[in-house]
């Protein structure tokens, strides 16, 4: 008996810190819901291949914004990827920020 | 037999006796759903958001109709702040900083949390620039022009060695622009949707995450309204409003305003403020293939040093588009920065590639400066 109350209080102090960060809706966590993915489109203006991180200039008209994206290990950046390029980024948020699954890069046409 | 002459006559007749368009005026045409949406359309561009509603937290005015009142939705005499950074020969609009559009007004939310009556001025920017609020009537017609005819007028090399130029800008992404002083934006629905969010604040479809403060989000708490703050229905029917207004009938001109139209061309005007374009194909028959008084390649010239301020996407700090001329009679400023008060003042400030026009404006005798001035005051 003496036992099991040693073994439920040690496992308790173990799961402590996990419950403790564990994000307030935990439903969310235990419901294994896939992370919410946002598409941007964009002019690449900065990117670092090796660090795999990418700046877009993203927005419409005069309404200009700085979105900046990592790229998951296993998302390979074009090669030659340069400031001015247009791409589509697949993104998912993570608490890292956001994450590029899929990076496609776009051709602009005319009118 | 006199039956023949009835036939020919009465379309003459309706012809002749066409309302002319007054400032606000939908397009002639429209069918009845497309007039629907105009009057629709209108209700949310003259509506007044709140931070309730979606306004701010930072803003310039509390809705389209506050910049853009004067009267029915065309012109307004409000002048905004924007701010680029050049380093020759590249443009940074600075999105990473909160964008080209300055925002003059918090909201007491805002306020609160950050002690800012207005967006910071962004410390890398390289010059500011005043904007009165754009004239908006006929803007369906100027973006319905396909690129290839702005092309086609291009002469950036000056093969012709007329000392005009002309060359197309072009968008973050590549596209060819055409809205805005320095031609920017490639198409009027970008426009719109971009104003919503720089002008505004309120979030919608084409751009539904919030304006940054000096290019960081804003402070939780201070915008109480759900993103999307405008949904798609909303969006559309603005932009058809704003797609279907009708440039106002010119006056009719009389003999000094017609010896004007001619000098008008005569002096080297006409060159950049091309008299009429021709739009493209538009499922909306009252935009497609028509003929429309213009006034404009709507391409970017250099104006001299005199008049420069900002760059954006290729346009140099002296470049500027060039202005289409429509509803100059209801104008009291000239110029993107209203500094000119008069036609005269507006046309001698002209630098650069539009100086060879005005010093052969200057040169006229005073009659015929007056002709010239009485037909731009007929548009």
């Amino acid at each position: 008996m003496r036992r099991t109350i040693r073994t439920a209080a040690l496992t308790a102090i173990l799961l402590l810190p996990l419950v403790i960060s564990a994000p307030a809706d935990w439903g969310a966590l235990t419901s294994a819901q896939p992370a919410p993915s946002y598409t941007y489109q964009g002019t690449v203006r900065a990117v670092n291949a090796r660090a795999g991180t990418l700046e877009l200039i993203t927005g419409v008209g005069m309404s200009l914004r700085v979105v900046r994206v990592k790229t998951a290990p296993t998302t390979r950046l074009l090669a030659g990827l340069k400031p001015g390029d247009v791409v589509r980024a697949e993104c998912r948020r993570t608490p890292a920020g956001l994450v590029a699954d899929r990076v496609e890069k776009l051709e602009v046409g005319a009118r | 037999m006199t039956r023949p002459w009835v036939v020919l006559a009465l379309p003459l007749l309706a012809v002749g006796c066409q309302k002319p368009v007054k400032p606000g005026d939908p397009l002639g045409e429209l069918s009845r759903a497309e007039r629907d949406r105009f009057d629709r359309g209108k209700v949310v561009f003259d509506s007044v958001f709140t931070p309730e509603t979606g306004l701010g937290p930072l803003f310039n005015a509390t809705g389209c109709g506050e910049c853009h009142e004067n009267p029915a939705g065309g012109r307004g005499d409000e002048v905004e702040v924007h701010a680029t950074a050049f380093h020759a020969p590249v443009c940074d609009p600075l999105a990473q900083e909160g964008g080209p559009v300055i925002q003059q007004h918090t909201t007491p939310a805002l306020k609160q949390a950050l002690g800012i009556d207005q967006e910071p001025f962004p410390p890398s920017a390289t010059a500011r620039a005043m904007r009165t609020s754009p004239v908006i009537f006929g803007r369906g017609l100027l973006d319905l022009v396909p690129d290839s005819v702005l092309l086609a007028y291009a002469d950036p090399d000056d093969r012709n060695h007329d000392g005009v130029r002309g060359r197309p800008n072009r968008f973050v992404d590549g596209r060819i622009g055409r809205f805005g002083r320095k031609g920017f934006v490639p198409t009027l629905r970008e426009f719109n949707a971009g104003a919503f969010a720089a002008e505004m604040s309120v979030t919608n479809p084409a751009q539904p995450t919030e304006e940054d403060v000096g290019g960081k989000p804003p402070p939780a708490g201070v915008d109480p309204a759900p993103d999307p703050e405008i949904n798609q229905e909303q969006l559309d029917l603005t932009d058809d409003f704003v797609r279907f207004l009708a440039p106002p009938t010119p006056l009719k001109l009389g003999k000094d305003g017609r010896h004007g139209r001619d000098l008008f061309s005569q002096i080297g005007c006409a060159t950049c403020h091309i008299p009429t374009l021709r739009t493209g194909y538009s499922p909306v028959q009252a935009l497609s293939n028509r003929e429309f008084a213009a006034y404009s390649d709507l391409l970017l010239h250099d104006m001299g040093a005199d008049l420069a301020d900002i760059c954006l996407g290729l346009a140099t700090p002296a470049d500027f588009r060039t202005e289409p001329l429509l509803d100059l009679r209801g104008a009291e400023h000239f110029l993107h920065d209203g500094r000119a008060t008069t036609l005269e003042q507006a046309i001698e400030l002209h630098g650069g590639e539009g100086s060879g026009a005005r010093d052969r404006f200057k040169g006229l005798p005073a009659a015929d400066r007056a002709a010239l001035v009485a037909f731009l005051k007929s548009l």
